[in-house]
């Protein structure tokens, strides 16, 4: 009967009921819309940076990724590429020989890190075929061809099947300059990547640069994201130590770091919300206890015990804020759902975007955990906001409070 | 039998500064089954006397005993028990929750008991036909009239099975026809069922139906009898 007086008692004064509950909605779905395109925004760069950068796992040799000196290639290529194969946790893999130079053309220079891939077996492991916008994935042109960034492009005013110029170091130490023509021009959400990455054939590189069937890195994919920390663990149990195994997070630390920072930047921002929302919610409780005075002195001098007043108060508040609650995430799930489907057209601010990682279409998610967590905070919330007027409830003395 | 024994009571205001007696060594004993009204002006004490039979205040001099209970020596908590499973209140406003239907009312106090479900449900129905309102047991209380509501009030009070009821001026709100409608219901439950009944009250249609007036003013009862015409 209590829990049945407490939800009477939300409908008694149906307007003020209303007005909070509509209040907790609208800041919860705010608050989950927020969290959403936040989550929507670091999982998409994790996604573009692992898809188009770092794979899952990266191989090298230990020293290579401090300057990025050619010498530190992989030795026996072959055994760990055994070792990859035989576990079946691996989906893809692809090797890459790697180079630091200059671009030139006429109209300028560009330094970049020049990727040699083979481009079919890359296809496994990166995106960047599906990011050609111009020209063809290593199709059309036979001899030297070379896949380069719009703003690459753009700042060497160059086209499809325009010539550049790569001058590069080669395995003796000397200075050398090839021919290479552009095969496409590829455009990823990443403007960071983009400025700083052009891709050629690994034969052709390895040729370069006299390191025939030299590989630098190994990028690897694997079934399922929750795999890369034991596929980490058995590698490195299985092949030499002087190789540097590395997860994505260990490749690109900011993005663990993002990863990281945006769950519990979220938590601390919905719990900012709510905690904003637990005063509203205060604030209406006590103007009902107030109006209420002379009831619950009532009920106390009839007998209903202190524990029980307690508890009626606060059945009320949880009730009042799981159905503002109850309401806000319906509605925001429902547009998380749309959103997470039709994305949102970021384009007026695409550039800052592609600075950071990502494209313009934003795809806000969320899992279903979080909502879970959103109504346990709610509820908690609730219970926070109802202390304060129960005990103020309970302080009233029934011979007073029955006289109003 | 005594249910009810005020020995040498008194209330004190600022009792360090300026002392005001709301009672003043008050002594009285009520036995079971009376129909008692206590009746005084404003400001008399009439108020205080009652909240003291309640247990709601407690006195600043003297001894409470209902039913033999000191009730000064009872904890809070104690004190709510004692009054949930001993006394019956019914007040000048009802006092009934807005929320629930008459039935509901009725019932809730006996669930603060912790009686059975069958036993609620049953004993409030019949508290309620007893009190003329059979059929308006699932109205709320805006749905009734001051008479139907004051009624169902006294049906709660009833419903704990009380050693005595107090009832404060409950007829104040009302018009006569209700006024004497209830008080029928009252004195036919004092007469059947020998309950016990005290008013604070101004009303005379009150104190011409009382079988005891006690008189209080200025915090000390100045009158004590029995009305002879009165059965």
């Amino acid at each position: 009967m209590i829990a049945a007086i407490s939800w009477r008692n939300v409908w008694r004064t149906k307007l003020r009921s209303l007005v909070i509950i509509m209040a907790i909605a609208i800041g919860l779905t705010g608050g989950v819309l927020s969290v959403g395109v936040f989550n929507g925004l670091a999982e998409q760069k994790m996604r573009t940076a692992i898809d188009t950068q770092t794979a899952h796992i990266q191989i090298h040799k230990k020293g290579f990724t401090d300057d990025y000196d050619i010498h530190y290639f992989l030795e026996n290529p072959d055994k760990i590429v055994a070792a990859i194969e035989k576990d079946k946790r691996i989906k893809s893999f692809s090797t890459r020989t790697i180079s630091e130079l200059m671009i030139r053309t006429a109209n300028g220079s560009a330094g970049v890190q020049l990727l040699g891939i083979n481009p079919e077996a890359e296809k496994s492991i990166s995106t960047i075929w599906e990011s050609v916008v111009d020209g063809a994935y290593f199709e059309g042109i036979k001899r030297n061809p070379i896949l380069i960034s719009q703003k690459t492009a753009e700042k060497l005013k160059v086209k499809v099947k325009s010539k550049i110029i790569l001058s590069m170091l080669d395995g003796d130490g000397n200075a050398v300059d090839a021919g290479f023509r552009v095969v496409g021009i590829f455009k990823t959400s990443s403007s960071m990547f983009d400025e700083a990455t052009a891709f050629v054939r690994q034969g052709d590189l390895q040729r370069l640069t006299l390191m025939k069937g030299v590989n630098h890195e190994i990028t690897i994919k694997v079934t399922d994201l929750e795999e890369v920390s034991p596929v980490i663990a058995s590698l490195k149990s299985n092949l030499p130590d002087d190789l540097q195994i590395e997860s994505w997070k260990e490749v690109q630390p900011e993005l663990a770091y993002i990863s990281d920072m945006t769950g519990q930047m979220n938590f601390l921002f919905l719990g900012i919300i709510l905690f904003a929302l637990a005063f509203g919610i205060l604030n209406t409780m006590l103007m009902a206890i107030f109006e209420r005075i002379k009831e619950i002195g009532v009920l106390m001098a009839v007998g209903m015990n202190k524990f029980k007043i307690f508890m009626m108060i606060v059945f009320e508040t949880i009730f009042l804020a799981l159905i503002g609650g109850f309401i806000g995430i319906v509605i925001s799930a429902i547009l998380m759902l749309w959103l997470g489907n039709q994305g949102i057209n970021l384009s007026v601010v695409g550039e800052g975007l592609a600075a950071y990682g990502v494209g313009q279409i934003l795809y806000p998610q969320l899992s279903g955990a979080f909502y879970f967590q959103l109504i346990l905070m709610v509820f908690f919330t609730a219970i926070f906001s109802s202390i304060y007027p129960a005990f103020k409830a309970l302080k009233l003395k029934p011979v007073e409070a029955i006289h109003g | 039998m005594s249910i009810i024994q005020l020995k040498n009571i008194s209330k004190i205001y600022n009792p360090d500064t300026i002392p005001v007696y709301a009672l003043d060594k008050v002594n009285l004993e009520i036995q079971e089954g009376e129909f008692t009204a206590i009746v005084g002006p404003s400001g008399s004490g009439k108020t205080t006397l009652l909240n003291m039979l309640g247990g709601l205040d407690l006195p600043s001099e003297g001894k409470i005993l209902i039913n033999n209970t000191d009730l000064q020596s009872l904890s809070s908590k104690q004190l709510i028990d004692f009054r949930l499973y001993n006394i019956g209140f019914v007040f000048q406003d009802y006092s009934l929750l807005p929320v629930l239907t008459a039935k509901e009312n009725v019932e809730f106090i006996m669930q603060l008991q912790n009686r059975s479900k069958a036993e609620y449900e049953k004993r409030a129905i019949e508290l309620l036909d007893e009190v003329g309102l059979g059929e308006r047991i699932h109205n709320r209380p805006s749905k009734l009239s001051g008479g139907q509501q004051q009624r169902v009030a006294v049906a709660r009070a009833l419903a704990t099975k009380p050693k005595f009821i107090l009832a404060d001026e409950p007829t104040a709100n009302l018009d006569s026809k209700s006024t004497n409608d209830l008080l029928d219901i009252m004195k036919k439950m004092n007469k059947e069922s020998n309950i016990t009944f005290i008013f604070a009250t101004h009303d005379q249609r009150v104190i011409d139906k009382a079988r005891r007036v006690i008189t209080i003013d200025d915090g000390a009862i100045i009158k004590d009898e029995i009305n002879t015409s009165v059965a």
